[in-house]
């Protein structure tokens, strides 16, 4: 039956005209990355906006090529009462809920491995585990300190700008303001040095 | 194609030899041509000179861009990736209607490939570097469904080789096989068979390596990997010898190639089996045999199965020295493993047994492969008992010697008892 339907398939297709079978191939492709920026055109129209503190990264991972390398103060939090608790695997999707200090600044109040209900101005954000989930002694937990990326590491700039900006996040001068959904996906909105937008992130 | 017009040079050649011999009448000649059907149209001088002015236009205009990439804006830059996957696809369709199949394939590839190129560009317009496991995963799919859709050999190459690269990725991160893989992996298995191609068959086969591979290196299964990787040989050589047995011509062809990969493959764990037998190589608390996943086991006891099945189906004593071959390197590296200590000596004899089964299945079922596998499996063991790390030199030499006598008392025995074929 299987051998019958996968020959019946290639001779069905071999009977629509090749130009119209590489006109659908490349459709699906462009449709693809389509649907890749249209994503993250969601996250900037419906996300809400949330300011994070920049911080010095690792001096390995600072400037490749024309993109600078984000690491910010929610990037490594303690794991509260995820210690010791099984982790999914070694890099586990953990939620994390922020709250604004008084400069309007938001903060991590704690981590979470499944989503929670937060009350405004509350948000919560989804990250992922990049080092801190393999501390039990059989099979993958958490640790006592957690690494956290949260697909706002990366900024692409024009060429000999990264620089700059690596100057200006190492003073601590760096702030970025994300999108969150509420499903906790979020994206770059804003870059801001000394509070003032320099970058704003246009929809396409 | 090529291979097709190979075969037609050498037929004219020995029809023109017959003929002048005498074996076979002109009318006959005459007739074997007429029934050849056309050849189909290949690649001439011109084309290749145009291919090559193509590709360096192409080269100029990727340049072009490239140093201009930064001054691009944005929404320029992706017309500008989707102008190329448009084009490459165009320019594939229309070399397809004019019946240059092998250049739409290429188009095919070069569209999947642009597409590619794409999603990382995309990535770092709209900062998006987040998931490169995730970027391959959709490259593999844009690549699978060009390759579902136009046929081509270049694109399914494109899209397993993606796909490996996200397996791997995700392979490192979880703490169980990737399944997934095998999903997409079954997807090629389908267009190879709907395509009737033995050139995506060897695509599939040589896709299976890695994620075996990238399998048995994962952590947490705390084994040998020659244990998994045995397996996985097992499945590939046991499931393409049933394939190949198949009544569907399709399926056969298909299985024929995967067995050829999978008697390889065989050989290869056989060696690494030999090597890592040695105490040496005991460097962790490695877990027994009860405590493997079932999955693995599963898949060494189906490749067997299988391998018998076939067997029973075409009653021929090839196929069942391969079902043999494969529980044998099996039975070498369930059966030796922790807590066992010494010089596995067992484990070795199964393993030199396992390739003497191997060549005599190739030269049974007159398969050239499986019998070049398993003189490279009967060099490689030797060689690894030879060579091994740890234990004493004297004892190897007295176990290859003894080894040895048996081998020459069976082949006079064998020598007595078969009837030798006429010159």
């Amino acid at each position: 039956m299987m051998t019958i339907s996968v020959a019946s398939l290639a001779e069905r297709l071999a009977r629509i005209p090749k130009f119209v079978l590489f006109g659908a191939a490349a459709l699906v492709q462009v449709a693809l990355l389509s649907v890749m920026i249209v994503d993250r055109v969601q996250i900037l129209r419906d996300g809400k906006e949330v300011t994070l503190q920049s911080r010095p990264v690792d001096p390995r991972d600072l400037l490749r090529g024309d993109y600078v390398v984000l690491g910010y103060d929610i990037s490594q939090l303690p794991a509260g009462a995820l210690l010791n608790q099984p982790a999914s695997s070694r890099n586990p999707p953990v939620f994390v809920k922020l709250t604004p200090n008084r400069d309007g600044i938001y903060q991590a109040v704690s981590v979470h491995a499944e989503p929670v209900p937060v009350t405004s101005p509350e948000v919560l954000i989804r990250g992922g585990i990049a080092y801190g989930a393999t501390c039990g002694p059989s099979g993958y937990a958490f640790c006592e300190k957690l690494t956290i990326r949260y697909n706002l590491e990366s900024y692409f700039v024009p060429e000999g700008e990264g620089r700059k900006l690596e100057d200006v996040r190492n003073q601590g001068k760096l702030s970025v303001v994300a999108a969150v959904l509420p499903s906790g996906r979020a994206a770059i909105k804003r870059l801001l040095i000394d509070g003032k937008p320099v970058y704003e992130e246009p929809w396409f | 194609m090529m291979f097709d017009r190979a075969y037609r040079q050498r037929l004219e050649a020995d029809l023109a030899r017959w003929e002048s011999d005498g074996v076979i009448p002109p009318a006959a000649v005459a007739a074997i041509r007429v029934a050849l059907p056309p050849l189909a149209p290949g690649i001439n001088i011109a084309v290749v000179v145009a291919i090559v002015g193509g590709l360096l236009i192409a080269a100029a205009f990727l340049a072009f861009v490239a140093a201009h990439w930064i001054e691009i804006a944005r929404l320029l830059r992706l017309a500008i990736l989707f102008a190329g996957i448009l084009t490459a696809h165009g320019l594939g369709g229309w070399l397809a209607r004019a019946g240059q199949p092998v250049l739409a394939d290429l188009c095919a590839a070069v569209g999947a490939i642009i597409f590619g190129a794409g999603i990382a560009l995309v990535g770092q317009m709209y900062h998006l570097g987040g998931d490169f496991a995730g970027g391959m995963l959709l490259w593999a799919l844009g690549a699978l469904a060009t390759a579902t859709l136009t046929g081509s050999r270049g694109a399914l190459a494109v899209a397993l080789v993606a796909a490996s690269i996200w397996s791997c990725m995700r392979v490192i991160e979880t703490d169980v096989p990737h399944f997934a893989f095998v999903a997409l992996w079954l997807l090629a298995c389908g267009l190879a068979l709907a395509w009737n191609s033995r050139v995506a068959a060897h695509l599939v086969a040589v896709a299976a390596l890695p994620w075996w591979i990238a399998s048995s290196f994962q952590d947490h299964l705390d084994f040998r990997p020659s244990f998994v990787l045995a397996n996985g040989a097992a499945l590939l050589f046991g499931g393409g010898i049933a394939l190949a047995a198949s009544r569907w011509p399709r399926a056969a062809q298909a299985g024929s190639v995967l067995s050829t990969y999978g008697a390889f493959s065989l050989a290869g764990v056989a060696i690494l089996e030999a090597t890592l037998a040695n105490e040496d190589f005991h460097t962790r608390a490695w877990a027994g045999l009860a405590n493997q996943p079932l999955w693995t086991i599963s898949c060494g006891v189906a490749g067997v199965i299988l391998a018998f099945a076939a067997t029973a189906t075409t009653r021929r004593a090839g196929t069942a020295f391969a079902a043999g071959a494969i529980g044998l390197v099996l039975a070498a590296v369930a059966l030796w493993m922790p807590p066992q200590s010494g010089e596995p000596w067992l484990a070795y004899a199964a393993l030199l047994c396992a390739m003497l089964c191997l060549v005599v299945s190739g030269m049974l079922d007159a398969v050239r492969p499986r019998i070049v596998a398993g003189w490279l499996g009967i060099a490689g063991v030797i060689a690894a008992i030879t060579w091994a790390v740890k234990g004493s030199l004297l004892n190897r030499s007295l176990f290859l010697a003894v080894a040895g006598i048996v081998a020459v008392v069976l082949a006079l025995g064998l020598n007595r008892s078969v009837p030798r074929s006429r010159e």
